[in-house]
């Protein structure tokens, strides 16, 4: 199964995208965790830390290096340039922008197109796409099955939220809300009053959560009994299941 | 009544006024860049300066920060023509002064918005014109000499992409907002090194929403430096952003207005001691 984790910049991306792929690889899942956002952040919540993240590699600019002769296959790609994260989860970096290259910098590798070309083989591979929808408008019909839109209780998060949601149905992607940071039934009435025709899930606002990325580390990894990060482990359980085919 | 010639001597007396004062708002998302550059540019209209503010994200947030509704359209549609063989280009005879002057739209205080536009269900598809013009506009502005006088105010999409792809070139300082966050840490380290190594321009860092000194203290632990400025979370912020107003309209006496009014004093600090 593919899934696209979008929303505005701030709502929660990565933090969904990185609790959700811990949690389906210590189900007994493969996951293999695309960070699609030049700013690449993933490594930070999926528990690599800070310095690490900042190390890993980025496909874009390894080709740019010289580091590979021909363009290799998606796959060889995911091979060859992916990284271990904690509790097996693959993750692999597009591009990052604040190591400036020769060449145009939509040119080349892109997120849309290794999101597209990576096969699943019975894999979760999780895209954690650049705020707003861009990576997701450039996506082609039927290259994703599910969409995430994740939305915190603000005017402008529901917005783009319910943007991203219109991108998505345009690609015949199934969509799921997470209602982020929910924090009293105003909030979730807040969210539903404009995206509530959506299956929603709700993550509650979380401190657990607030303290991990204040200190640059996986919410998984400070608490995995905190009610927002049992709420995105029981997402991850629940993508699961729907990608098992039914017996 | 003061002269004319008394006004045009109080504007040329202002120190540094001879100096462009072009900058840009960057950040994480969500760090509150389109507040930050709504309020900062209303606050420097009010203390009379001419204040374009530039809106190159194609996400909403700008408008509502400046206190003007987003048009249905952007306003640079017009300054954009189909040429015959379809590809998309400026009219004739449209140049940075004349976009400000006819293809932005007004905002309270005087503020002028020229805006990318924002993207619909096919993300900028349908937006090429614009964009076109945006991007050309933006890199022709330091051509205008009556632009120099005006003040810009940019606001840019989230993290390093525009400023890396050279979108903000305009800008000769570099806001940049930082969350107690690692994620907005790294964001913000990544943008200084672009903006001064790649472009040459001077960084500010500016540590946001932060509820005591010691969250300033973990910024400059998770930024590596010193931040220049704070701006506290403020739950005027967060009401005014879920009524959809700006800030500076709703509640003027916030805690993070008046520290936008202290930005824009070391702001223009800056630009005297560069001159």
């Amino acid at each position: 199964m593919k899934i696209a984790v979008t929303g505005k910049g701030g709502a929660g991306k990565t933090t969904v995208s990185g609790t959700i792929a811990r949690a389906i690889a210590r189900a007994g899942h493969p996951v293999l965790a695309v960070d699609a956002d030049v700013n690449p952040m993933l490594g930070i919540s999926l528990g690599v830390g800070m310095d690490d993240t900042e190390r890993l590699s980025a496909v874009r600019q390894a080709f740019h290096r010289g580091e590979c002769e021909q363009e290799p296959s998606a796959e060889e790609m995911v091979q060859r340039f992916g990284s271990e994260a904690p509790d097996g989860v693959r993750i692999i970096v597009v591009s990052r922008v604040d190591v400036p290259d020769e060449g145009c910098g939509c040119g080349g590798l892109t997120a849309h197109r290794l999101l597209a070309d990576v096969e699943d083989r019975g894999r979760t591979v999780l895209g954690d796409m650049e705020a707003g929808t861009g990576v997701l408008a450039r996506m082609k019909v039927g290259s994703l099955d599910l969409v995430l839109a994740v939305a915190n209780p603000t005017a402008k998060s529901i917005e783009v939220a319910r943007r991203a949601i219109q991108t998505a149905v345009a690609r015949e992607a199934r969509v799921l809300v997470v209602a982020n940071r929910v924090r009293d039934a105003g909030d979730l009435e807040a969210i539903q009053a404009v995206l509530g025709e959506h299956d929603l899930v709700v993550i509650p606002e979380d401190p657990i959560i607030a303290r991990a990325d204040a200190e640059g580390i996986a919410p998984i990894d400070l608490d995995d009994d905190a009610p927002g990060v049992r709420a995105l482990i029981a997402l991850g359980d629940r993508l699961v299941a729907q990608a098992v085919p039914a017996a | 009544m003061p002269s004319t010639a008394g006004l045009l001597r109080a504007h040329v007396q202002e120190p540094g006024a001879d100096v462009p004062l072009w900058l840009a708002v960057a950040g994480k998302g969500g760090a509150g860049k389109s507040v930050l550059a709504g309020t900062l540019a209303r606050v420097l209209a009010r203390r009379r300066h001419r204040v374009l503010a530039v809106d190159s994200d194609p996400m909403p947030g700008l408008a509502q920060s400046l206190g003007v509704a987003d048009p249905e359209v952007t306003a640079l549609l017009a300054a954009a023509e189909q040429a015959e063989q379809g590809g998309w280009r400026l009219k004739r005879g449209v140049g940075p002064a004349r976009a400000v002057a006819s293809f932005t739209t007004l905002a309270p205080d005087g503020v002028r918005m020229l805006q990318l536009g924002k993207a619909g269900p096919d993300g900028l598809y349908g937006l090429t014109g614009p964009v076109t013009a945006f991007l050309q506009i933006v890199e022709r502005l330091p051509e205008s000499k009556s632009l120099r006088r005006w003040t810009i105010v940019g606001d840019l999409p989230a993290g390093p992409r525009h400023p890396g792809a050279g979108f903000s070139a305009y800008a000769r300082l570099y806001v940049v907002l930082v969350e107690p966050t690692g994620q907005s840490a790294l964001t913000a380290r990544r943008i200084a090194r672009l903006a001064r190594g790649h472009l040459g321009a001077d960084v500010l860092f500016v540590a946001s929403k932060i509820t005591g000194g010691e969250q300033r203290a973990r910024v400059e632990a998770l930024l590596g430096e010193a931040v220049d400025a704070a701006i506290p979370a403020d739950p005027a912020v967060v009401e005014s952003e879920r009524r959809g107003l700006a800030v500076i309209d709703a509640a003027p006496d916030a805690a993070s207005v008046q520290a936008v009014e202290r930005l824009a004093d070391l702001v223009l600090a800056r630009r005297v001691a560069r001159t």
